[in-house]
């Protein structure tokens, strides 16, 4: 195990940003840390970062408490903050050599980080140029970067993508999977579902400070087995249509939502073409059908009644 | 090392921002240029209004003896040959009627315009110097020896004595010491009018009820009596009380103008905290081990470096541009090592407490007031004697006062001795502002209260 969170609140004045959560990271893994914006994603990491401490509860690294040894977790720790913390109108190879001296490194084995940080960022080329003449998503790989040089042995990344182009998310992210290839330990917070699939082996789901949900992803798709949802829009609606709906083998509910109807059930995409023939003896036109399969999204949904990005 | 590389990243940072390096480099070198042409030679307010200037009168004459002199000299010396015995009597009386203290004193210190500007106090000479010396009087007005007999011969014979009336202004106060020169000339202008003379001679002429030929040999003597009015002249001496040559326009707004803008170094430090914590670079140095006192002494060093870069500038702009005699170089350097010292410590304190704060209010307050009182009361706008008492009373709260008088003392030939006041003044500044700085960033747990999430940030 090579971190652990046991029972950690932090609060702001009346505010429980962090309410009593725990969990462990274990080497070698991508962690996934997904909640909307307010879940308390980066206190918690605030706290792990040593940046700030909690109200209470512990946080362990390789077993050493990091609340009273800051420094046992520093050496070892990357963090890549959802803000571009970075100087513009410093060249990027000088922020680098920046933020290598504050870890530490100088002299030639700083130059040589440098060269192979800016292969992993794939910035080599645009290492002389200001900061503030690199596009969003160049700045975002710098910002990457600057947590890699010292070489950690964990790696926070909060938000790494937020408000980039997808060509420059998608070379994040197979950055993020090169990373954990190579033996970084990786702790990833994202609103965005589809990255937290995409990259972590096992999750945390947030929302208003606690944990409502964590384990792998087939663990938590388990928490919504048998929630396809078909989305159909139809040129108009009789609500007769609902009991017909229902009554087909296989669909647990049909209900009507705003202007659609939407047909949840376990594997109702295998029945879709009894939900058209019905829909057909009505008389009725479908404008659009949406197949849902269950995921983190439907998660989210199905434990707080809300979607991520609401 | 740590520290020098946010020092080094710091200035790399300053120094790419066209912004800030025209406040504090660009201004500062033009303003000073401006200020020193337009105010070169009279050095003055320019019909500010301005508290009435303290000087003190010295009779270095005997003024009995002067008039007795005058009357004897009448009666059977040089005169009695050149103007005839009746003339002489006649002039020994209209002579008793002629005072040149009162005219001096009364007629003219006294009159209504000037009295709005001077206000006099006659002194014995030792006391006027010393008040002179300590800043109570501007300038000391000496009327010399001999000065009623003189001033007789010339308004009442045709003959003409040499009169020398001295102005001792002190270096500190060349302003209100050249408008208290000017206003001497005028009664030296006053003086030679044909109006004093052609009464004195009118007064005469009709006492010997002469005749229109006795007036037309008259005339030719009233020319005489107006050249030898012009015979009144003041001689101005930038006191040697001291020994001190005083400063020109040029010296003293180069001097003001690097007081003052060094201050807006500190308000440009003040800020550097907080935008660390907000760019999130703040949390980001703490998170990779840079100790929090490591990261404000960067802070300290940058400001101390960029004020002393810009204190270099101007001596050098100055000294090459406008001729500025800045004086020795060693006190020179010394005041600009404390005066960077001072400013990086109100610079670092400033930064802490805006970093605790939260928001740049306390910073862009002291930009927009503070440093601007502390010019004014300094006297970087306009010397200090030419201010309100009131606001010279205030001048000592102003770090730039303390800089500036350092300099300007320098310049005047003052040895290091006596600046030695404002040099521990400034350093105390430095090291209580290092110290607060410290202080107010330790407080409330110290650096770990800063997440990197700004929303978060805005939260707590």
């Amino acid at each position: 195990m090579l971190l652990k969170v046991e029972n950690l609140h932090k609060n702001f004045g009346s505010t429980k940003a962090v309410d009593g959560i725990s969990f462990e990271v274990s080497r070698g893994e991508v962690f996934g840390l997904l909640g909307p914006n307010g879940a308390g994603k980066s206190t918690t990491i605030s706290i792990i970062s040593t940046l700030i401490l909690p109200t209470s509860g512990e946080v362990y690294y390789k077993g050493a408490n990091i609340l009273k040894e800051p420094n046992s977790v520093r050496r070892n720790l990357g963090v890549v903050p959802q803000d571009i913390a970075l100087y513009p109108t410093l060249t990027g190879y000088e922020n680098l050599r920046f933020w290598g001296n504050m870890y530490g490194l100088k002299g030639a084995e700083l130059k040589k980080r440098i060269n192979e940080v800016s292969e992993i960022i794939g910035l080599n080329g645009r290492l002389k140029d200001r900061v503030d003449k690199y596009s969003g998503g160049m700045k975002r790989r710098l910002n990457i970067g600057a947590a890699l040089l010292h070489k950690p042995e964990l790696l926070i990344m909060d938000e790494p993508t937020a408000g980039i182009d997808p060509q420059s998310r998608n070379h994040i992210l197979d950055t993020v999977l090169e990373l954990n290839r190579q033996g970084v330990t990786i702790i990833y917070t994202s609103h965005y579902m589809e990255e937290v699939e995409y990259l972590c082996s096992r999750i945390c789901i947030m929302d208003q400070g606690r944990i409502i949900a964590s384990g792998t992803q087939e663990e938590l798709a388990e928490l919504v087995k048998g929630k396809t949802r078909i989305n159909l829009k139809l040129d108009r609606i009789d609500r007769d249509i609902l009991q017909r709906l229902e009554a087909i083998n296989g669909v647990a509910r049909a209900e009507l939502v705003q202007d659609e109807i939407v047909v949840s059930g376990e594997n109702v995409d295998m029945i879709l073409a009894d939900i058209i023939g019905i829909i057909a003896e009505h008389g009725m036109r479908i404008s659009s059908i949406d197949v849902s399969k269950p995921n983190l999204e439907s998660v989210f949904l199905h434990l707080t009644g809300k979607a991520l990005r609401d | 090392m740590k520290v020098i590389s946010i020092i080094k990243k710091d200035l790399k940072t300053i120094l790419s921002d066209k912004k800030a390096l025209a406040i504090i480099i660009v201004m500062p070198l033009v303003l000073m240029t401006i200020l020193s042409s337009a105010l070169r030679g009279a050095f003055t307010t320019g019909g500010q209004s301005i508290d009435r200037i303290n000087i003190a009168v010295v009779k270095q004459y005997d003024k009995d003896g002067d008039s007795r002199r005058f009357d004897k000299a009448l009666r059977d010396g040089f005169l009695v040959k050149g103007i005839g015995e009746e003339a002489a009597a006649e002039l020994r009386v209209t002579g008793d009627d002629v005072d040149p203290e009162r005219i001096f004193l009364e007629d003219f210190l006294g009159s209504e315009d000037v009295a709005k500007i001077i206000a006099y106090r006659v002194e014995k000479e030792e006391t006027a110097v010393e008040w002179l010396t300590s800043g109570e009087v501007s300038a000391v007005v000496l009327l010399p020896e001999n000065f009623i007999y003189d001033m007789k011969i010339n308004l009442l014979t045709p003959f003409r004595n040499k009169t020398d009336i001295k102005v001792l202004i002190h270096p500190d106060r060349s302003v209100s010491g050249q408008i208290v020169r000017s206003i001497v000339e005028a009664y030296s202008d006053s003086m030679t009018s044909v109006i004093i003379g052609k009464n004195v001679l009118i007064e005469a002429a009709v006492s010997h009820n002469l005749t229109e030929a006795g007036f037309t040999g008259m005339k030719e003597a009233l020319d005489d009596i107006t050249k030898a009015m012009e015979g009144i002249r003041v001689e101005m001496d930038a006191v040697k009380a001291e020994g001190r040559k005083p400063v020109r326009s040029s010296d003293y707004y180069a001097a003001a103008m690097a007081a003052m803008f060094i201050l807006f170094a500190s308000g440009y430090g003040g800020r550097m905290l907080l935008e660390e914590k907000e760019n999130i670079t703040y949390q980001r140095m703490i998170i990779a081990g840079t100790p929090k006192f490591g990261i404000l002494a960067g802070k300290f060093f940058t400001v101390f470096l960029i004020a002393l870069l810009q204190i270099s500038i101007m001596i050098a702009f100055s000294y090459f541009v406008l001729k500025v005699q800045w004086g020795s170089a060693y006190p020179v350097v010394l005041i600009s090592l404390c005066a960077a010292f001072a400013i990086a410590g109100i610079g670092s304190m400033l930064a802490a407490a805006t970093y605790r704060a939260g928001n740049s209010k306390m910073a862009d307050i002291f930009e927009t007031v503070i440093l601007q009182t502390m010019a004014i009361l300094g006297g970087s706008f306009f010397p200090t004697d030419i201010l309100p008492s009131i606001m010279q009373k205030l001048s000592f709260l102003s770090i730039s006062g303390a800089v500036l008088k350092a300099y300007l003392k320098i310049m005047m030939g003052y040895g290091v001795q006596e600046i030695m006041s404002n040099i521990a003044a400034l350093a105390a500044i430095g090291f209580l502002s290092a110290v607060l700085s410290v202080l107010i960033l330790r407080e409330n747990g110290g650096m770990r209260d800063a997440q990197y999430n700004k929303a978060k940030t805005v939260r707590t």
